[in-house]
């Protein structure tokens, strides 16, 4: 039994924040949102430099073949930097359903230029109404000879202005049900996409709304079988969700920390504020929530990697306790920074827009929560993952 | 990192698990057990409870072989939680004997005190009980005033000790007294190991909310310990009474067990109760609401299986204790609350007449106490905060 990083683990950790901290740390998503586009390339092809594109790819094509759980320090350093990208997207969800589902000239194509960072890869799944279910994929695929032709329009996709490739849930059949929902690997650079930035509050992950105005791409872009698409995202969206609780995590942590580092040093009446157990307190009630999401997701990771039998719940209730709590200590964090906290200049506020940004992504915390109750065996509607 | 236990652990597990079958109590497993309600027989009951168990060698598994125990390592005194409130057996009537002050005689006792007081301590023929707590000494411990004089080869002990645990059940007491006013409240206190049946000794038992009388006032009025009976230095018991503290190392791993089980039984319960006649756990408020619980009890013990890790390669446990503790009796106390709140009007009602079963309404009263006994969790966030967040020092004088 042994419930901490290892070795490995411990070392991909340290080797993250180093290479973040060469570039600029929380200056990243500062730079990001004022314009700065090309950091998000930097910090890509560095990360594909390091093999961190590749860590869940098979060796095979140029990975190193590693499990879940070997991203799970990755993707909270770059939580605790609130990094811009779809690295959460592209490894913890494209990579394992290429993998499990692709056909091989699907890998030959998409997996080695991943681990190369020389491909981005996002999830073009909501539609109008932000919510996921199988009702709200309307995306029609028409056949025509050896191509589909795509019609209608995704939103809040995740930097989906400047992905390589997008996997795209769009209905081959039936109306409203599970059945007739096809995925489908769009390249953005064989067709005409109309994208248009959503306006979101947080800044460091942009949101995109996608048009698909008959564009076609070839039947063998197909991932997996034909209208069977729906039970295959939710097998990708284990993975990501594992993930993005992750990066949760790693925003908590800093959040925890940067209150801490501040309770020290910031003085009122004669004392560092960190000695009023007003402060102090809601700092290790913070740190209490930081703990147990970090202890749910690494359990959820596990449970991932080693497809146990509660992988699903394990999932669903790191997910929706993270979610939560990331949002509330967030808030907490920007009260014990007082008016400082308040400011644009100051970093508190990319932390609350990042939790703002993930709380309903992909599902509600009460979703999540709903999936575990039908999970544990009460009886009730399966919710949606 | 990696979930799960090796083939040794599994077969300590299946050994106790045997043994359990075997050995608990007429009807205790199908719930037809009837508690003695009348104290003395309570006591008499656990009493006979702890004597079985340490014919088994199950009653201080840690305790070096020789002493009775088996030299148990941490996981598997885990383990042994685990499966005890798997099937919620009943309490170890010595704990305080048991848990704390065997393991502190064993390390830092005379010989003396290890053979004339050690034997006796697993079969539960010597009840033990812990004095430290007084009128005016709570939280600020270190401002004992319980007063312990030498005299020839005893020391004469006068004072008042306050929430003593068992005492009205105890032959002994492991007690801190001041010995020496030095102006600095850590120094000059020292440890006595006193027996209880003595006429300096008076126990008064306090009633609780709960109905129930497990603690008590103890009044010593020239009460006697012999000199051998002092458990290291004259002057060094701060030291000592945190030794024995450190010994109650898996009594969070029992409360966290223990509400692993409480949320199965909530979610029992749940499943039961009706409402506008389709059950509880339908509601979707209800629902959310136990998840939620789900959650942070998985988080509980999963967070106590990671600071335990750290305890593990480190060799000795950290202030990590202190965040399962704190979160243990809070989460405790709220699943207690939504038990109760979730049996509607009727749940107002206790004893013979609880709409579901007792424990649930004596429970919730009892979780009352979860957050001030054994420090309270205002000192769990100040231990939290300063030792492991190296928050500014609260001010203390
Ligand atoms: C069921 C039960 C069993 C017990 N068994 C034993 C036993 O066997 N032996 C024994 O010796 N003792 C025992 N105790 C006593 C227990 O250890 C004390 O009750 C506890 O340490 C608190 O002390 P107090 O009751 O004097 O409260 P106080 O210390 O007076 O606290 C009152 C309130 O003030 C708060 N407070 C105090 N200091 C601070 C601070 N610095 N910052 C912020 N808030 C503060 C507390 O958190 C609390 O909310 C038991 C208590 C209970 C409830």
């Amino acid at each position: 039994m042994d419930f901490a990083l290892n070795e490995e683990q411990t070392l991909f950790q340290n080797q993250t924040r180093q290479f973040l901290e060469s570039k600029g740390d929380l200056t990243i998503p500062r730079s990001y949102m004022e314009g700065k586009e090309e950091v998000l390339e930097e910090l890509w092809k560095g990360l594909g430099d390091l093999g961190y594109m590749g860590i869940t790819i098979s060796e095979e094509y140029g990975g190193l073949g590693l499990g879940d759980l070997t991203l799970v320090p990755i993707l909270e350093e770059m939580g605790r930097v609130v990094v811009p990208g779809p690295y959460p997207e592209t490894v913890a969800f494209a990579v394992p359903l290429l993998q499990a589902y692709g056909t091989e000239a699907q890998k030959q194509k998409y997996l080695p230029s991943i681990a190369e960072g020389k491909r981005k890869v996002t999830l073009a799944v909501l539609e109008a109404s932000g919510e996921l279910a199988p009702s709200e994929v309307q995306l029609q695929a028409k056949v025509s000879g050896d191509e589909y032709v795509l019609q209608g329009t995704k939103i809040l996709v995740p930097h989906g202005d400047i992905a390589d490739t997008l996997i795209v849930p769009v209905r081959t059949g039936g109306t409203n049900s599970e059945y007739g929902i096809s995925l489908v690997i769009v390249d953005a650079d064989q067709v005409t996409l109309d994208t248009k930035k959503q306006i979101s509050m947080d800044e460091t992950r942009k949101m995109v709304q996608v048009t698909f105005n008959e564009v076609r791409v070839p039947k063998a872009q197909l991932l997996g079988p034909e209208n069977a698409g729906w039970g295959i995202l939710q097998s990708g969206l284990i993975h990501l969700n594992a993930a993005l609780t992750s990066t949760m995590v790693g925003g908590m942590d800093r959040v925890v920390e940067m209150s801490t580092e501040y309770a020290k040093t910031r003085e009122q009446f004669g004392q560092p504020i960190g000695r009023f157990q007003a402060i102090k307190h809601r700092i290790v009630d913070m740190k209490l929530d930081m703990d147990s999401a970090r202890s749910l997701s690494y359990y959820a990771s596990w449970a991932v990697e080693n497809k146990t039998d509660d992988m699903v719940e394990a999932v669903a209730l790191a997910r929706s306790f993270s979610s939560e709590a990331y949002l509330d200590i967030a808030g907490k964090n920007i009260q014990n920074h007082g008016g400082m906290g308040f400011t644009w200049e100051f970093d508190c506020h990319f932390f609350l827009k990042r939790a703002r940004a993930l709380e309903n992504h992909l599902g509600s915390p009460e979703s999540f929560r709903e999936t575990a109750a039908v999970e544990m065996g009460w009886n009730g509607k399966k919710a949606l993952v | 990192m990696d979930f799960s236990y090796t083939a040794k652990e599994e077969a300590f597990r299946n050994e106790l698990r045997t043994w359990l079958q075997d050995n608990l109590p007429e009807g205790w497993l199908d719930g037809t057990f009837e508690y003695p309600e009348e104290e003395n027989e309570r006591a008499a009951f656990l009493r006979d409870w702890q004597r079985k168990l340490s014919e088994g060698r199950w009653a201080g598994i840690s305790w070096p072989e020789q002493y009775g125990g088996r030299g148990a390592t941490l996981v598997e005194e885990v383990i042994f939680e685990q499966e005890m409130a798997k099937v919620k057996a009943p309490p170890i009537i010595n704990t305080i004997g048991t848990a704390m002050v065997g393991p502190t005689l064993l390390q830092i006792g005379t010989d003396y005190q290890k053979e004339t007081y050690v034997p006796k301590i697993l079969n539960g023929d010597e009840i033990w009980c812990q004095g430290y707590s007084e009128p005016s000494a709570g939280s600020d411990l270190a401002a004992i005033q319980t007063r312990a004089v030498k005299q020839g080869d005893k020391w004469i002990i006068n004072g008042q000790k306050v929430w003593t645990s068992f005492a009205h059940l105890a032959d002994k007491c492991f007690l801190l007294a001041r010995t020496e006013n030095t102006g600095k409240k850590h120094e000059g206190i020292t440890a006595f190991l006193i027996d209880m049946h003595q006429p300096g000794v008076e126990v008064r038992p306090i009633h609780q909310i709960n109905d129930a009388y497990d603690f008590n006032e103890v009044f010593l009025n020239d009460a006697v310990a012999y000199e051998a009976d002092v458990v290291g230095e004259v002057g060094d018991g701060w030291r000592v009474g945190l030794i024995l503290l450190s010994h109650e190392r898996v009594g969070v791993a029992k409360q966290t067990f223990r509400l692993q089980k409480l949320f199965d039984e909530l979610a029992d319960m749940a499943k039961t109760l009706e409402k506008n006649g389709r059950p509880l756990i339908e509601d979707q408020i209800v629902r959310q609401k136990l998840v939620g619980f789900r959650a942070k009890t998985r988080a509980l013990l999963l967070n106590y299986y990671r600071h335990l890790t750290d305890t593990i390669r480190n060799g000795r446990p950290g202030p990590e204790g202190s965040l399962d503790k704190l979160a243990s009796s809070e989460l405790g106390q709220q699943m207690l609350a939504f038990g109760v709140s979730i049996q509607g009007a009727n749940g107002q009602l206790w004893k013979e007449d609880a709409p579901v079963n007792a424990n649930w309404q004596k429970d919730w009263l009892r979780s009352f106490a979860y957050t001030i006994e054994g420090g309270t969790s205002e000192i769990q966030r100040n231990i939290v905060g300063e030792r492991i967040l190296k928050l500014p020092k609260d001010i203390k004088h």
